[in-house]
Formats: structure tokens, sequence, C-alpha cells
């Protein structure tokens, strides 16, 4: 695999420009979090401004109820993840290994759900939670939640578990095992890949979210991060300070386990095709 | 599972009320100064009142709107709402808010200055004579001043022409680079608010002024044309402005010394005044020399309303709690800390409002101003106003052209939203059909039944498997999906919002009769080909880089992946930022590197929708490069290397082999890419600001959203999401037939 010197060098040229284009941006909200006096603009190309300080991220902390927002997010988020990637696993296996009926309707009704107009579907959905009294639970959100990563999750996992090979089950069955432990024990640790980028998903779809949760939770005790973040803004008076603090600190989780899964990203993420 | 258990309390943590409390909700739209205020009047309350509770929550203005309007049509939401009086019009059209007469006897009115209580006639005709009180106000306020920095103009402009002169001299190349360090004055250019002062100056108004009822716009008159010339000679003959600003442009200029003047309103002042640095003070508008007319803003007042849904013990409650928050020494205290001005009578004679300068000059300026019309039509006109403001400042239209514009699109805009769809006689049919069709459609299908019925012994674990994700699914999805439908099907709009019914398909027909439609949905599929297709050509191309034999493979995916795992929503405002024509990265790098003209990118509709493209792309590929760097990794690299054996160059590898193996990978991903970026709504509107300049951004969601919040259009809304579903639900089934990708999705 020798490669002549001038095509390494276009590589790292190529991925070098990309990168930059890439990080740059989150690089300006960390300059605008440390920029004192609430100032959005500036001339200022910079990325530490004069006089940075880190003001605004210990006010987040001890004028504001950041950590309850933050406890808050984790509880919904970790239980969000958790019941997802359990239904996307059992789900997408029954779409993968069994022509039942009602299978293709089934997997085209799962991408229609990504084809509506999520705006509209606000003013019907708040009304359905109120009717049912779940209003200011986390319950409710939990089970929004839930339900917007399920539909490409499931996907994702069908088209995982469609690469890995019939016949390893099927020597399970020969072996003794029932379908599920077939299941159980067979496939889903080779499906271990997938399994981490389905958590993934589900993961992102609660932790950033604020349009449902600004329906749901009224009350600032039960605010998620993202609706903390939308409180310091206004029309006319945002707190850029804040806003882009806590912006930072919004998206630290996700980036940090998304680069730590990263590795996982390539290989588990298959949306169908390579079957042989 | 036992071990789960402990989450259920917490699961259902708040909802809970105590019985012997009594809760007030409040929602409010206060800044972080008038809520440090709010909260200590709210904790003295609690104190003297054990048994109440008030809950104060902060919500963004439009959040404040469509919040309270979904909640109050669900049968709750907060007792209390507060913000400025433009929305009560809309709110009383809608039956969401209550009459307070009941609670506030006439003697008790009198201690409010006038203006400051909020009166409608009775929509219900029968009491159409006898008005009902909607807001009591706290203050009146909310207009516009001039700041001023003391170290530059020491005396504030009293006509004009003095306030050419001062903005003039204070105009300035400091460093002699041909770029102007210093302007005369800024103001917020993309709103219209930020324009009334001009258009009374110059003897206009945006209502018929002999109109009681202030529900005729009245745009198209010589003195809108002189005041919209006044403010293009400013910026053209005099050069005492930027060329584009936004509030935060406006804003930042001033904070930063590099404006001597700007015009913003009361909810500002108390951050300039805090910065020592800029001496800064309010003074009133100048008088306009050639009419002899003081410069007047829009005045409003902001108060409190009580909740349709708030009945017995809960809306007495409410009210009392007003009564405190609307007492003299509740206002007293935010007119010393924040220079509002107070509503109540007894407080007028209060020395500090002659002492103070800043009130004082509030006080002027606020005499000079007209009073905002409660009316929903008000509405319209801003949204009339605004694109037409956009265009002339953009230079594509005139002073006489953007007045005649403005006065045809309101009209226009206030049919729209007070049109009274009624049902046709073919709703019954209608009815039937829909019925027959359903139940067709069950007939049709009867033999899935039984198949079901048979196929669940051999498929039990399947069905077991699948039933979950299905209930949760369906539970979200399906209710506000035939909701929907019913809209779609209706006339709920602003004059029936809660008393909607159906009306046959009159919606549909009138989204393929407007010309909007179809010129949206041209730009839609245009921003959607062009998205997708950079997204797949630069995810294919990095992954392909990526995939060869470099050092650093994995740092480089790493910071490669940024733009997918930062919330979008925070990115997007980021890029706004950097599209900025004064202080964004993409002109400063490109004017300071490479010597590039500065672009004005949020002035000019194409380019700013380049923007917002660009702003799609670097939020896309990422995920395509992703997935096809997976498909790259499945490649055999034996098919490589016989391909080099017999001599092929590295372009017919890519062709002959790459391709055709990445295509059955991508293709899925394709089709999805090309849904989400369809209904992209968080981009277009957080970069375009909601489709400026001028509603040319739109795409079809972002124009739906806009429809539907702007002018109360649900039933159209509706309809237009179905026709947006059915576009995507019809082009998802072809594409994936024609390249028969449909086996790898199935």
């Amino acid at each position: 695999m020798k490669e002549p010197r001038i095509l390494t060098l276009g590589r790292h040229l190529v991925l070098l420009l990309f990168s930059v284009i890439a990080v740059y941006p989150l690089f300006n909200v960390i300059t605008i979090s440390l920029r004192p006096g609430d100032k959005l603009r500036s001339t200022d190309l910079s990325l530490i401004p004069d006089g940075a300080s880190l003001q605004s991220y210990v006010a987040l902390f001890t004028e504001h109820a950041f950590l309850t927002w933050l406890w808050n997010s984790i509880l919904v988020s970790v239980v969000v993840t958790a019941t997802g990637v359990v239904l996307a696993a059992v789900g997408g296996y029954a779409f993968s290994r069994f022509k039942f009926v009602g299978h293709d309707a089934g997997m085209l009704a799962l991408m229609t759900t990504q084809m509506f107009p999520a705006t509209m579907l606000l003013l019907p959905l708040y009304i359905m939670v109120a009717k049912l009294h779940l209003v200011n639970t986390f319950l409710g959100l939990m089970v929004l939640y839930t339900a917007t990563a399920l539909p490409f999750c499931l996907w994702q996992m069908k088209g995982f578990y469609d690469t890995i090979p019939t016949s390893l089950e099927e020597a399970a069955r020969i072996d003794g095992c029932s379908r599920f432990q077939a299941f159980y024990r067979v496939v889903l640790p080779l499906a271990s890949p997938a399994l981490v980028i389905t958590a993934l998903f589900s993961f992102m779809a609660s932790w950033s979210e604020y349009i449902v949760a600004a329906q749901i939770l009224q009350e600032s005790d039960l605010f998620t991060l993202p609706l903390g973040l939308k409180s310091f803004q206004a029309s006319m008076s945002t707190q850029w300070g804040y806003y882009a603090a806590a912006s930072v600190l919004v998206s630290l989780p996700v980036m940090v386990i998304f680069i730590a899964l990263s590795r996982y990203l390539v290989s588990g993420l298959t949306l169908g095709a390579v079957k042989e | 599972m036992k071990r789960l258990c402990w989450l259920i309390p917490l699961l259902l943590l708040g909802c809970g009320e105590d019985r012997d409390h009594v809760t007030v909700t409040l929602w409010h739209q206060m800044v972080p100064a008038e809520r440090a205020i709010l909260d200590q009047l709210v904790l003295e309350y609690e104190s003297a009142h054990p048994r109440i509770r008030i809950r104060a929550l902060y919500k963004e203005t439009e959040e404040l709107r469509s919040g309270f309007q979904a909640s109050a049509l669900a049968g709750s939401g907060p007792e209390l709402v507060y913000g400025p009086s433009d929305v009560i019009g809309p709110f009383q059209t809608m039956g969401i808010i209550r009459d307070m007469t009941p609670w506030l006897p006439a003697v008790e009115q009198g201690q409010y200055v006038e203006g400051s209580l909020t009166w409608l006639p009775s929509r219900d005709p029968d009491r159409a004579d006898k008005p009902e009180l909607l807001q009591v106000g706290d203050r009146i306020g909310n207009h516009l001043a001039l700041v001023l920095n003391g170290n530059y103009i020491p005396q504030p402009p009293a006509t004009d022409l003095d306030f050419i002169r001062l903005a003039q001299e204070n105009t300035l190349d400091l460093d002699g680079d041909g770029r102007i360090d210093r302007y005369g004055i800024a103001w917020n250019f993309t709103e219209p608010f930020f324009v009334i002062p001009f258009l009374t100056g110059y003897g206009s108004w945006v209502f018929d002024k002999d109109d009681p009822s202030q529900t005729t716009p009245d745009l198209d008159n010589p003195g809108a044309v002189a005041a919209y010339r006044f403010v293009l000679d400013l910026r053209d003959k005099y050069k005492v402005m930027p060329a584009s600003c936004d509030y935060e442009d406006a804003d930042g200029l001033f904070k930063e010394g590099r404006s001597a003047m700007i015009i913003n309103g009361d909810w500002s002042w108390g951050d300039y005044l805090a910065r020592p640095e800029l001496k800064a003070y309010v003074a009133p508008l100048p008088i306009v020399a050639a009419t002899g007319l003081p410069m007047g803003p829009m005045v409003a007042t902001k108060g409190y309303s009580l909740n349709v849904n708030a009945e017995g013990q809960q809306a007495d409650e409410a009210m009392a709690v007003v009564r405190f928050l609307t007492s003299p020494p509740a206002q007293r205290r935010f007119m010393e800390e924040l220079k509002t001005i107070p509503s109540r009578v007894e407080l007028l004679n209060d020395p500090l409002l002659e002492s103070d300068a800043t009130l004082r000059a509030s006080v002027t300026q606020m005499r000079n101003g007209r009073p905002m019309p409660v009316v929903a039509e008000l509405r319209a006109v801003w949204d009339a106003m605004k694109p037409r403001y956009q265009a002339l400042l953009g230079g594509s239209e005139t002073p006489e052209q953007a007045a005649h514009g403005m006065q045809a699109d309101a009209l226009a805009r206030i049919a729209t939203m007070n049109q009274e769809l009624q049902p046709t006689a073919f709703v019954p049919v209608f009815k039937t059909l829909l019925f027959l069709g359903l139940a067709g459609l069950l007939w049709w299908q009867r033999k899935s039944f039984g198949l079901f019925v048979r196929d669940w012994r051999r498929h039990r674990l399947a069905y077991v498997f699948v039933l979950p994700s299905f209930v949760v699914i369906a539970a979200t999805i399906v209710y506000p999906f035939f909701y929907n439908i019913m809209l779609s099907l209706s006339n709920m709009s602003l004059r029936h919002f809660q008393s909607w019914e159906m009306i046959g398909l009159q919606n549909y027909v009138q989204v393929f009769q407007e010309s909007i439609f179809w010129s949206v949905l041209l730009k839609t599929i245009i921003w959607t080909v062009v998205n997708v297709g950079f997204h797949v050509v630069l995810g294919v191309f990095l992954a392909i880089v990526i995939n060869g034999p470099v050092v650093g493979k994995s740092l480089y995916r790493v910071l490669l992946i940024i733009p997918w795992a930062v919330p979008s929503y925070i990115t997007a405002l980021t890029w706004r930022g950097m599209f900025n024509a004064e202080y964004g990265a993409v002109n400063l790098i490109g004017h300071q590197l490479f010597n590039l003209p500065m672009i004005d990118w949020m002035k000019d509709p194409l380019a700013a929708f380049i923007a917002c493209i660009t702003t799609n792309v670097w939020l896309g590929f990422p995920f395509m490069m992703v997935i096809a760097l997976g498909g790259l990794q499945a490649i055999p690299l034996e098919l490589y290397e016989a391909a080099r054996v017999d001599g092929a160059s590295r372009w017919t590898q890519f062709r002959k082999i790459t391709l055709p193996l990445l295509k059955p990978v991508m293709l899925p991903a394709v089709t999805l890419g090309t849904v989400w970026t369809f209904n992209q709504l968080n981009v277009i509107w957080l970069v375009s600001n909601g489709g400026e300049p001028s509603d040319k951004t739109h795409i079809l969601v972002s124009y739906v959203y806009k429809a539907v919040f702007n002018l109360y259009q649900y039933g159209y809304g509706a309809a237009l999401s179905m026709v947006i579903f059915f576009i995507l639900l019809l082009f998802s089934i072809t594409f994936l037939k024609r390249t028969s990708a449909t086996k790898a999705v199935y």
C-alpha cells in the first residue's frame, strides 16, 4: 500500500482544512463564553478574547440551578437511552429475521414517521399530554423522546442484524438453544457496535431537545439543560455570556461520548445493504 | 425490574399538588433584571400568605404566546400571563383570557392611569356594549428613545437637523483604513417596530388615525414615504450608520463605543447606564424640523391577564396576586431600579419621576408616543411591513414601492387572518366518503387480519419483539397524526380557535391555488438537492481521503464528526454570527486573509440562502462521511489488488469498484437525508432569523411554521403539512423502488 508522497500530503491538507472548518464554529462559542460583559459581536478574531474570564461558567453554577438541570437531563436521557436500546434491539431483530405479517408496512411506517413536519405535531401532542395529566412529569417527556428516537434506531439495528449471517443462529438452535436464547446469547453480543450507536442516538435525541421539553416541563425545577439554556435567551435581551457558556457545557458531554464511541460509529452504523 | 422501581416516584415528581396550598402559576417575559425584582416580590407575598404558592416562569415571547394558546386550548395553562398588550387582541378573539372586572371594582380601576387598563368590547354579541377588562398594567412604556454616549455627545439633539449634524460629526474613520470605526447612529434595521418614530415624526402612523377601532391599515401615504426616505438618506446620503444592522449589531456597536447614539427600548437602558465608560444617557428622540412633530415611538402597557380556565378560588387568588404585583410599593421598586414608568395614579406625583434624568426623559418620550393598538390586526401589519421594509433597506424597492406594497400586503393578510371558512354542502358527503374509504381500506386488508391470526403462532417471538416499539410509536404519533388530518379539513383559525368544525377540502384548494406555494416548493427542492448533494459528495470524498494510509486517522475522524455532535440549535446560531456583515468570521477572514469584498450576507436573499445552505452542509456532511467510511471498509481489498494487477488506474478503480459497491450503502442514507433536509426547520429559522430578508429564504416547513404562528392559520398549516408529508412519502417510495434499494431497506 505505498502511495506517492504528494498524495499523502494532499490527504493531510484536505483533512486539516476540513478539520479546521469543522471545529472553528465551536471555538467561536467558547470565545463568546469567555468574553466579559455580554457581548455577542466583536471584530476581534482571537480565540481567547481580551480580559477573558470564566465568570459566566462560575455564575452558571453559583447563581443558576445548573446542577439541577444537569441532573434532570441525565435522568431523562439515561432512561430514554436504556428503553430505546432494549426496544430497538428486540424490534430490529424481529424486522431482520422474521417475515411476519405487516413487516414491510411496518418498515415503511417507520420511515413515514420521519416525514411529518415535527412542529405540526406539537399542538395535538400537547393536548394529548395535557389530557393524560403528563404535563410537568418526566414520564411524558421520556415516552415522547423514546418514540422520536425509535424509528431511526430500529432501522439501524435491523440493518446491522442483516449483516450477521443466520447460520450462526441455526448452529445455536441445533445445539439446543431456543429462538430467544439464540438471539440473546449469539446474535446480541455480535451486535454490540450497533447497540452502542443506538444508545448514542437515543441519548442525543433526548439530551439536546428543547421544543417538546418547553411544552411539557413548565416548572423551572424540572428544567432539562436545553431549557435552562433557553431561559437565557430573549428576543432582545439575551444574556450571551451565559448562553454561550451553557452551550459549551451542554455540548461537552455529547462530544465526549461521541468521541469515545467514534470507533464504533463506522462499524456500527449500518442502514441496510451489504448483506450476503 | 426491581432495581428500577425507585425511579417511579421520581418520574411522577411534580404531579402531586399539595392539598392545603393554592398554586398560582404566572408566565412572564421579564428580562433578567426585572426577574430579580419579581422573585423578591414573590418571596414576600408567599411569606405573608403561607397558603399561596406562586410559580413564576420565564418564557420567551413567541414561546409564551404559542405555549399559552396550546395549553388554554387543552383546558389548562397558567392562571396568569404577563407581557406587553399586543397579544391581548388575539387572546381575546381566541377566547382564552377572561374579563377581570368582577375582581377590580370601579373604585380600584380609578387608581390606575388611563390606558394602563386594557379594555376591549365583549365578543359576546349580547354584551357587546359592555367592555371587558383584559389586562391590568403594572407599567407603561416598552418605548424607544435615543441613548447617547456622553463621551462623544454631551447635549442631545433637539431637531432632526441637529441629529444629522451630530451623527455626521461622529462618523469617523479613525485609523484611515477606509473603514468606518465609529458611526453616528445605529439601531435595529430588521424590525419595523424601530421605524415607527420616523413615521410619527413625519405625521404618519400604521393605522388610519380617524378609525377609532384602529383596524384599518394606513401604510401608503406621503408621510410614510418621507420617513422611509429619511432613513435611507441617513445611510446613503449622510452615511452616518452601518450598511446593515440587526439588534445585536447595534447593541454591540454601542457597547464598544463604536456608535455615538443608539435607538433602543426602555428594556435595554439599564444595561447601558450600568457601564460607566459609556457615560450613557437617555434623551427623547428629536423633532422633525419639516413637520414640527416629535418622533414618537409606539407605547405599550405591560401587565397581567387572566386565563379563561382559571375559576373559583384559583381565579380569586390569582387576582389577589395581580393586585399585589401592581400595587404602588411593588411598582415603585421597578421604577427605582429599572426606571419604568408606573401605572398607578398615586405614583405619578412621586418626586423620583422629576429628579431622575432617565425617568424624566422617558416620560417626555412616552408623552410624544402613541399607544400601541391592542388589535389582532397589528400582527398582520407587522408581517406586511417587515419584508417590504427589509427590501427597502436592501435596495430592491423604492420608498414609494415599499409603502404601496406594505398597504396591499397588510390588507391581504388581515383578510386571510379574519377569513371565515364555512362548511360547504359537500361536507356530509365528504364525511361519508372518508368513512367509506376507511371501511374500504379495512375490507381490502381483511386478508391480512386472517393471515395475522394464523401467523401469530408461527412468529410469536417476532410480534412480542415488535409490539413494545409499535405501542410507543403509535401512542405518540397516531393521535397527533389523525388530529392533524382533522385540522387540515377544518376552519381552525384566529376566529375559530375553540369552535372549529369540518369544512372539507378548502384548505387544500387554497394551498395549491397560491403561487407562493409553488415558488417555495421549488426553493425547497433546490435546498434539498444542493444540500444532500454536498453532503454525499463531501462525505464520500472525505471518507476516501481518510480511509487511506494517513497518520492520525482517528484524530481527524474525531475532529470531523464534531459538527454532528454539537446540538444544531447552538451551531446554527453561531453560523448566523459568522455570516454577520460587520463582525462575522466569514467576512473578516475573507477580507483580512484573502482581501475579498465584505459581503452583506443577510441583506440579499440569495446570499442569505447560501448562508443557510453552507450551515446545513457543515452540519450534515459528517453523517454521510461515517456511512461512507463504513461502506468503504466493507469492500474487500483483494478487489483493488486484482484491479491493480490488471493495470487499472486509480480513477478506474474508483469508478468500477468503489462507487458501485458504495451505492447500496449510501442509498438508504440518502433517502433519510433527503427527508431530514426537506424538513430542516432549525437551520433556516435560526440562520435567516425566520426567513429574512423579506421572507425570501423560506422552505416549506419554515413557511408553514410562520403561517401558523403569525397569522393563526391552523387549518391551512395542517393542510400544508399534509402536503409536505405526501410529497416526501411519494418521493421515498419511488426513489427506493427506482434504485431498487427497497431490498436493502425492507
